[in-house]
């Protein structure tokens, strides 16, 4: 896994908050969370753009786990927050599995798929943050809240 | 996702096979909603419907009325302040 944060607009003087690795674990995905939260909640953001962060990190953790990892606990998942002098922030989320193609995602608010039991995370993820991009074929989500 | 979410699906899923359809849903301590969530939400209620019941929803907070109508399904469920109003719009 590469070290190097490639992507984002104006990729320049990142500071990096929070660096985590977790188990491929639906338990596990709270604390890390929290953990993006709390810092945020320190750095004074405000409490609406706490809550779509802290969301769209949810929907990242959990597609990780399931469709990265495949619930398999003895993978690992890595989640960076990161943000630049402006203020602005990026998480980034990274499993080990073999990434998927976002742009298949069907329109979960399509008729067909209102009362889908899933299909729903990614979609959340755009709306929720100003700037989202897959790297590594989708393995990776760098998600971006101005 | 995780024990939240499973633990719901189980009680509603109980409820449900005891026959118990009308079901009211106090969303006043939970303070997200994730896909997960909301995918047990539309698809318990859309069984329930099928069986001549309902789910409704009371004091969501704005969080989760927010995640609700971004993905499109708000209009789908009533929403009550109160747990009589809920309950009371059943019968």
């Amino acid at each position: 896994m590469s070290d190097e944060f490639s992507g984002g607009p104006e990729n320049n003087a990142l500071s990096e908050l929070l660096d985590v690795n977790m188990p491929a674990d639906a338990e596990a995905v709270a604390a890390v969370v929290d953990s993006i939260s709390e810092t945020l909640a320190r750095l004074e953001v405000p409490e609406q753009k706490r809550f779509e962060v802290a969301l769209a990190v949810q929907e990242a953790l959990a597609n990780a786990v399931v469709h990265g990892c495949g619930n398999d606990r003895s993978k690992q998942i890595r989640c960076r927050l990161k943000s630049d002098p402006q203020g602005r922030i990026v998480i980034i989320v990274t499993d080990p599995g073999p990434g998927f193609s976002p742009e298949l995602q069907p329109d979960p608010k399509g008729n067909a798929n209102l009362y889908a039991d899933h299909g729903r995370g990614v979609y959340l993820i755009r709306q929720l943050m100003d700037e989202v991009r897959f790297e590594r074929s989708g393995s990776e989500i760098m998600m971006w809240k101005y | 996702m995780g024990q939240p979410v499973d633990g719901l699906r189980q009680t509603i899923q109980e409820a449900v096979s005891a026959g118990d359809t009308r079901i009211v849903l106090n969303l006043a301590e939970v303070p997200m909603i994730d896909s997960s969530g909301i995918g047990l939400l539309v698809r318990f209620m859309a069984s329930t419907k099928q069986l001549g019941g309902n789910i409704k929803l009371v004091q969501p907070n704005k969080y989760a009325i927010q995640t609700l109508r971004l993905v499109g399904v708000l209009n789908l469920f009533e929403i009550f302040d109160d747990d009589d109003a809920a309950v009371d719009s059943f019968a």
